[in-house]
């Protein structure tokens, strides 16, 4: 069994007088210890099905299936706690909280979970660790470089032990040094921890590091490669 | 969670100075208008308030027109369900409402020891008692004048020396200043020998007051001056009645104080969540639940209003600690004191105030789509 399953999902939206479908009757099956990529034209979709498989967003019709959890039939809170414990979310432009530290920033997941302080701090000197980043836990977001950002933003990410990981845009506005830098770094969290991780890239070079990828237009899968 | 709240307020401190100085300025003006409401509660429903009656002439307000003779306590004495009578000549600097009004109370020392709830902090009875031109001072007016023990104090045509300060769980008492009966009515311009302003009566534990009161006017209705008889509370409160209109309509200023706090913190709040409204969807997405966002909202404005609440108020309560104020009108004061009500009242208006504040921007950002406030730039 899968461990993300969509099945028959499809969404649309108006814009004016014109109705767009990103997804048009999508079925999809990721399973654990994948890495997939997602590419496709803007428009196309991508952003719209990662954040439907996030719970951030609703389908018009179809269901999604993340680890046997039904989540398209969760309401707002469940769906809370359920990214809470299940899911980490690496967004382009990194979303740190700028008033807090970088170990605070990779702190907060854990604080919604039942962990004591002393389970809370080995987890996010761990993903600090993994990340590469120890020595910067005590910086906030802006004494980072936009490298070292995006790192503080993949350690939240997965300090929780989440089941899905899912990436929008991860080297999206970084320069090609720090870009491949993050590649190694999802690949090798990808291998070495077995996340499940699902990207979303405008880069083939990028999207060439998933052990599968997809390529979205028009609202439909038009191909599927394995690496 | 609090921390990242704190953090938050301290990243905006220019608008979180502004707003809580605006919430300590409203909520210190909220205090001193509660603490004149209280001053008058206390004066007009005080323990006294109902079980002692003022007998003043008939058809006169101010104590300089009230002349009645001395002996008509003997009178009173004799109707049933009066305890104690204890006639008192008055004297006030100004007759009109004035926050620094001077008002002497002349009496019998024994009298005023046994019958007044007054405790000397300095000086003693003994002295008091045997200088005829003795006068015992109270605490807020000692204050408020400079004087201490051993001073010569004069105001008009009335010189007296201070043989002792006082004070009293009664606050508009520390207003007064008690001298002998007889030295003010041989006070100069008074001409009041065997004359005095009013008596007042205190009642056995079971008597109606009002029934004494209309036995009093009727007994005395065929003396040489006509009374009027009523319990201390209406009495003051009628002595008092156009300040008692102003004070109703400075009910009105404590109300808008709460407002503009409310205005004040609602705005800084909506700004506050417009401008993080992306980091609040963040938040969700990590997963923080709709409810707990509300929380952090609600937090953030309460910690505010608090702040600001807390400020005012401690200022309120020192200003009026240290200040002594009182504000008079025909010989009887209100005094604004500090009190725990009023701590308690300021503290419990500024978190209602933050929560009320803090509501609708709170369900904004918990409601918001996420995806839609995660576009935002």
């Amino acid at each position: 069994m899968a461990l993300v399953e969509l099945r028959g999902v499809y969404k649309s939206f108006r814009k004016g007088d014109e109705t767009i479908t990103p997804l048009d009757n999508i079925d999809l099956d990721i399973h654990a210890g994948e890495f997939v990529s997602m590419m496709g034209p803007s428009g196309t979709g991508k952003s719209t099905l990662l954040n439907l498989v996030s719970g951030i967003d609703r389908p018009d019709s179809g269901t999604i299936t993340v680890d046997g959890t039904e989540i398209t039939k969760l309401s707002r809170s469940k769906l809370a706690d359920w990214r809470a414990a299940n899911l980490g979310y690496i967004f382009q432009t990194h979303n740190l909280i700028p008033v807090l530290t970088a170990y605070e920033n990779v702190e907060l997941p854990t604080l919604l979970l039942k962990l004591s302080a002393k389970q809370r701090r080995q987890r996010v000197e761990l993903a600090l660790e993994a990340v590469g980043l120890s020595n910067r836990a005590d910086h906030y977001p802006r004494q980072l470089s936009g490298g070292q950002e995006q790192r503080v933003g993949i350690a939240r990410a997965i300090v929780a032990h989440p089941k899905v990981v899912v990436a929008d845009e991860p080297t999206g506005s970084l320069d090609a040094e720090t870009s491949e830098q993050v590649q190694v770094l999802l690949q090798r969290l990808n291998k070495e921890l077995n996340i499940t991780l699902l990207m979303v890239t405008h880069d083939s070079n990028v999207a060439s590091i998933a052990s599968r990828q997809l390529v979205l237009d028009r609202g439909k899968f038009l191909e599927a490669v394995r690496s | 969670m609090i921390m990242y709240v704190l953090k938050a307020l301290w990243r905006h401190r220019t608008r979180t100075l502004l707003t809580v100085s605006g919430a300590t300025v409203a909520m210190f003006v909220f205090c001193l208008v509660g603490s004149v409401q209280e001053g008058l509660n206390r004066l007009t429903t005080g323990s006294d308030a109902d079980r002692t009656l003022v007998v003043f002439q008939e058809n006169r307000f101010c104590p300089t027109t009230s002349r009645l003779p001395e002996d008509y306590s003997n009178k009173i004495k004799e109707i049933p369900g009066v305890r104690e009578v204890m006639p008192i000549q008055v004297w006030t600097n100004n007759c009109r409402a004035s926050l620094d009004i001077v008002v002497f109370n002349g009496a019998s020392p024994a009298q005023i020891q046994k019958i007044r709830p007054i405790k000397l902090i300095s000086g003693n009875w003994q002295q008091f008692a045997s200088q005829s031109d003795a006068a015992i001072v109270g605490r807020n007016i000692a204050s408020r004048r400079g004087l201490k023990l051993g001073n010569q104090f004069s105001i008009g045509d009335i010189s007296v020396k201070v043989a002792g300060i006082f004070e009293s769980k009664v606050p508009s008492e520390e207003n007064l200043i008690y001298t002998h009966l007889a030295f003010l009515q041989f006070t100069r311009g008074l001409d009041a020998a065997g004359l005095v302003t009013q008596h007042e009566v205190l009642l056995s534990d079971d008597a109606d007051p009002d029934r004494v009161a209309t036995e009093i006017d009727a007994a005395l209705r065929a003396g040489a001056v006509a009374t009027k008889t009523r319990r201390k509370g209406a009495f003051q409160a009628s002595t008092l009645s156009d300040l008692v209109d102003l004070i109703g309509f400075a009910h009105w200023l404590g109300f808008a104080c709460v407002g503009l706090v409310l205005a004040l913190v609602a705005t800084t709040t909506v700004m506050s969540v417009e401008d993080r409204m992306k980091e609040y969807a963040v938040l969700q997405v990590i997963g923080v639940r709709p409810m707990r966002t509300i929380r952090l909202v609600l937090a953030e404005s309460t910690t505010l209003c608090l702040i600001g609440g807390a400020f005012g108020t401690t200022m309120a309560l020192g200003a009026l600690g240290l200040g002594g104020f009182a504000i008079g009108a025909e010989g009887a004061t209100i005094a604004f004191r500090p009190s725990w009500a009023l701590a308690s009242s300021g503290m419990f208006v500024s978190l209602i105030v933050g929560i009320a504040a803090g509501i609708a921007p709170a369900i904004q950002a918990a409601t918001v789509p996420i995806v839609d406030a995660l576009r935002r730039s």
